[in-house]
C-alpha cells in the first residue's frame, strides 16, 4: 500500500503534465519535404499538414507533374530517344517550315502566355531564340562570343510573329525553315505552379516549392507568418540583398550570376536580348513576385531584357505584380506596391533610396 | 492505535505549517526573472514528514501543502500548479532517496538536495509544458538559487533534532514501521 | 555539515557554474551574426543600417519635427540629437541586441534593432 500509493501519486502527476502537452501538440503541424532534380536543376518541395500519408502523396505527384511538363518543353532530347518522342517542342522545332504540330495543352498554353508578352513588351521576350541561343552554345561545353555576322544571321531566324498558334485545333508552327523554340525561359516557372496546384488539389494548405530558385509559396509559414524569401545578392555569395514576406505569390529571378562565360575580360551570360542578339546588359538581378510563378518566370526575363525606366512602369500598371531590380549601377529600385513586404539590405554596395 | 492518531495529528500540522509557509514565501517577490522560484522553505515539512514516517507520508504532505497553498494562494489549476506539483514530487523523491539509501548526509544536504529537486522538477514541468527549451536557460540560477534556502531549512531541522528530538519520541512509535532509532544515530 | 554535504554543496556550485557558462557565454562574446538597426518615421521605413562591429558612423534624418542625428558605433545605434522637448530618446542611450529600440515620440521616429531572422528560401 505505501509504494504503490506513493507509485499511483506521481503517475498521477505525470499524466496530467502529459494531458496538458498533448493537447498543446494537437494542433502542430508536420513538415514533409522532398528534393528531385529536373530541368537541369534541383527542385525541392516542402509541405506542412497533419497527415503525412497524404503529404507525401501530393509531393509525389506534383513532381510527376512537374516531371511531364519537362518532357513536354525539353528541347535539348536526341532524335529516336522516348524523350524525343515526349517532347512537343522537338517535334515543333523537327517540323519547322513545314507544317503545324498538334500539342499538349499545357505546352499550347506556355505558348500563348510567351506570345502575348512577345507582344506586350515590343520583342523584349521572345522564345524562338533557339537559332541565337544555339549560335551561343550557352546549353554546350563551349560557349563563345560570336562573330557579329553570325549574330546577324541567326537573328534572322528569330521571330515569334512566325509562331503561328491555333487554338481550336491545338497545333503550332514555326513558319521558317531552320527556327527553333527554347522555353527555358517559362517552362520552369509554368511547371512549378502546376505542381503547386496539384498540392492545392490535395488539401495542402502550406507549402514551398524552391525550383533552382524560382519560389512559389503558398499560405503562411508553419508559424502562421509570411514565408521569408531572401533575394540573393547579386556580386556577394551567401548573402541577400533584400528578405520579401510573401503568401501565396512567386518570386523568380533573372540575373547575370548564373550561366555564362568570360572572353577577352568581359563577362557574357546567357540571358540574351532577342532583338540585338547579345546580352542585355540594364541590370544585375531582376525579382517578380506575383501570384502565378509561370507568369513570374515569364516577367523576369521581360523585365530584365527591358531597360528598368520601362520595366518599372510596365510593372506598375500590371495588377499583382511587383519588381525588385538592382541595376548594373548598383541602384536599387523596386514598384512602390512591394514596400510593405520587403526588407531591403542594400549594404555598403548598393544604393536604395525607397526604391525610386 | 494510539501512535496512528498521533502521527496523523502530527502530520495534518505539518501539513498546515507547510501551507501556511507555502503561501508566505509566495507572497516574497523575488527579483529573479524565473517562474516558480521560492524560498523553498515549505520544504522543511516535507523533509521533516520524510524522516519521520517515510516517503509515503511524505509524498502526502508535499502533495497536500502544494494543493492547499495553491487553493489558498489563488494559483489553482493554473501552470503554476502543476509546476508546483512537480516540484514537490520530484523534491518528496530525491530526498527520500537520499534519507533512505545513505546514512552520510546530514539534514542540510538532503535540504538542499530536495529544493534543487524541487527546482529542476518545476524546471521540467516548464519545458513540457511551454513545448519549449527556452526554460532551461534558467538551469544555473535555479542550481544556485537551492542552496541558500537548501542550507538554511537543513541548519534548522539539525538544530531541531539535535536539541529537541524529544519531541518527536511521543510521535513516533514501533507501529510506523520506518526509522525509529534514526533520530539518535543520524549525524547532526 | 558533514564531508558529503560539503561535496553536494561544491557539486551543486560547480555544476552551476558548468551551465551558466555554456548558456550565458553569448552574453560575453557576441555572436558574429550580423545585426541591422531599422529606422523608421511615421511607421515608414526610411533607413535600414547593417551594424558591424568596428564601424563608426553617424547620419541625420528628417522626422516630423526636424532633423535628428544617430549615432552607430560598431553594433550599437542610439540617437544623439533629436528635436523633441523631452528628450525621452536621447537619454536611452545605445541599444544593442535585436529587439531592443528607441522611441521618439514627437518625432515619430523609430530605431529598431532586429537580428537576422531565419530565412524559408532564397530566390535566384
Amino acid at each position: 500500500m505505501n509504494k504503490r500509493f506513493a507509485v499511483a501519486i506521481c503517475l498521477l502527476t505525470l499524466l496530467l503534465i502529459a494531458g496538458f502537452t498533448l493537447l498543446r501538440n494537437s494542433a502542430a503541424k508536420r513538415e514533409y519535404s522532398s528534393d528531385q532534380f529536373l530541368m537541369d536543376t534541383l527542385i525541392s518541395i516542402k509541405v506542412y499538414g497533419n497527415d503525412p500519408g497524404t503529404m507525401k502523396t501530393a509531393v509525389t505527384q506534383a513532381y510527376a507533374e512537374m516531371r511531364r511538363i519537362a518532357e513536354l518543353a525539353d528541347g535539348f532530347a536526341q532524335p529516336g530517344s522516348a524523350a524525343y518522342d515526349a517532347s512537343d517542342v522537338c517535334r515543333i522545332n523537327a517540323r519547322a517550315g513545314q507544317g503545324p504540330v498538334r500539342v499538349d495543352r499545357d505546352t499550347l498554353a506556355m505558348l500563348l502566355l510567351a506570345k502575348k508578352y512577345h507582344e506586350l513588351s515590343q520583342g523584349a521576350f521572345d522564345v524562338t531564340v533557339g537559332p541565337l541561343m544555339d549560335l551561343w552554345g550557352f546549353g554546350g561545353k563551349n560557349p563563345h562570343l560570336p562573330p557579329p555576322d553570325r549574330i546577324e544571321a541567326a537573328l534572322e531566324l528569330v521571330g515569334s510573329k512566325e509562331l503561328v498558334l491555333n487554338e481550336r485545333e491545338r497545333t503550332a508552327f514555326l513558319r521558317r525553315e531552320g527556327m527553333k523554340l527554347d522555353l527555358g525561359a517559362v517552362a520552369k516557372g509554368y511547371a512549378t505552379e502546376k505542381a503547386l496546384q496539384v498540392l492545392k488539389k490535395h488539401g495542402i494548405d502550406k507549402a514551398l516549392i524552391d525550383a533552382g530558385g524560382n519560389i512559389r509559396v503558398l499560405g503562411q509559414n508553419v508559424h502562421e507568418g509570411p514565408w521569408r524569401i531572401g533575394i540573393k545578392d547579386p556580386r556577394k555569395t551567401d548573402a541577400v540583398v533584400a528578405v520579401l514576406q510573401l503568401e501565396d505569390a512567386s518570386a523568380v529571378t533573372s540575373a547575370d550570376y548564373y550561366r555564362g562565360f568570360e572572353q577577352a575580360g568581359k563577362r557574357y551570360h546567357h540571358i540574351l536580348d532577342p532583338r540585338t542578339g547579345y546580352p542585355a546588359a540594364h541590370d544585375m538581378t531582376v525579382t517578380v513576385v506575383t501570384r502565378d510563378a509561370g507568369l513570374a518566370d515569364v516577367l523576369s526575363t521581360v523585365f530584365f531584357v527591358l531597360p528598368p525606366e520601362d520595366a518599372l512602369n510596365m510593372a506598375g500598371k500590371m495588377e499583382g505584380v511587383d519588381l525588385f531590380l538592382v541595376t548594373a549601377d548598383g541602384r536599387i529600385r523596386h514598384t512602390p506596391t512591394l514596400r510593405g513586404r520587403v526588407e531591403v539590405k542594400p549594404g555598403a554596395a548598393y544604393r536604395y533610396d525607397q526604391g525610386r | 492505535m494510539r501512535t496512528d492518531t498521533r502521527r496523523l495529528v502530527f502530520l495534518s500540522m505539518l501539513v498546515a505549517m507547510g501551507t501556511a509557509l507555502h503561501v508566505v514565501e509566495g507572497m516574497l517577490a523575488i527579483p529573479l526573472p524565473v517562474p516558480g522560484v521560492k524560498l523553498g522553505l515549505a520544504n522543511m515539512v516535507t523533509v521533516l514528514a520524510v524522516y519521520l514516517y517515510g516517503l509515503r507520508d511524505g509524498l502526502t504532505v508535499a502533495l497536500l501543502r502544494v494543493l492547499l497553498g495553491s487553493l489558498i494562494g489563488g494559483m489553482f489549476l493554473a501552470p503554476g500548479f502543476l509546476m508546483g506539483l512537480a516540484g514537490a514530487v520530484s523534491s518528496t523523491l530525491v530526498m527520500a532517496l537520499l534519507l533512505k539509501r545513505t546514512r552520510c548526509f546530514s539534514m542540510i544536504g538532503i535540504s538542499m538536495a530536495g529544493a534543487v529537486g524541487h527546482n529542476l522538477g518545476q524546471l521540467l514541468a516548464a519545458c513540457l509544458l511551454l513545448q519549449s527549451s527556452a526554460v532551461l536557460y534558467y538551469l544555473p540560477v535555479l542550481l544556485l538559487a537551492g542552496i541558500p534556502t537548501g542550507m538554511f531549512t537543513g541548519y534548522l531541522l539539525n538544530s531541531l533534532l539535535e536539541h529537541e528530538a524529544h519531541i518527536f519520541r511521543d510521535f513516533v512509535g514501533a507501529s510506523s514501521g520506518r526509522k525509529t532509532t534514526g533520530t539518535a544515530s543520524r549525524r547532526l | 555539515m558533514t564531508k558529503a554535504d560539503k561535496m553536494l554543496l561544491a557539486g551543486l556550485l560547480f555544476s552551476a557554474l558548468i551551465s551558466g557558462a555554456a548558456l550565458y557565454s553569448r552574453f560575453f562574446f557576441p555572436s558574429a551574426e550580423p545585426v541591422q538597426a531599422v529606422v523608421s518615421i511615421g511607421g515608414k521605413v526610411v533607413r535600414t543600417i547593417e551594424l558591424k562591429p568596428g564601424a563608426r558612423s553617424s547620419f541625420v534624418v528628417y522626422g516630423r519635427r526636424g532633423p535628428s542625428t544617430v549615432e552607430v558605433d560598431g553594433r550599437r545605434i542610439r540617437m544623439q540629437q533629436a528635436p523633441c522637448d523631452n528628450g525621452i530618446c536621447l537619454r536611452q542611450g545605445w541599444i544593442e541586441h535585436p529587439g531592443q529600440s528607441i522611441v521618439c515620440v514627437p518625432g515619430e521616429m523609430l530605431i529598431r534593432m532586429e537580428g537576422a531572422a531565419p530565412l524559408d528560401a532564397v530566390t535566384r
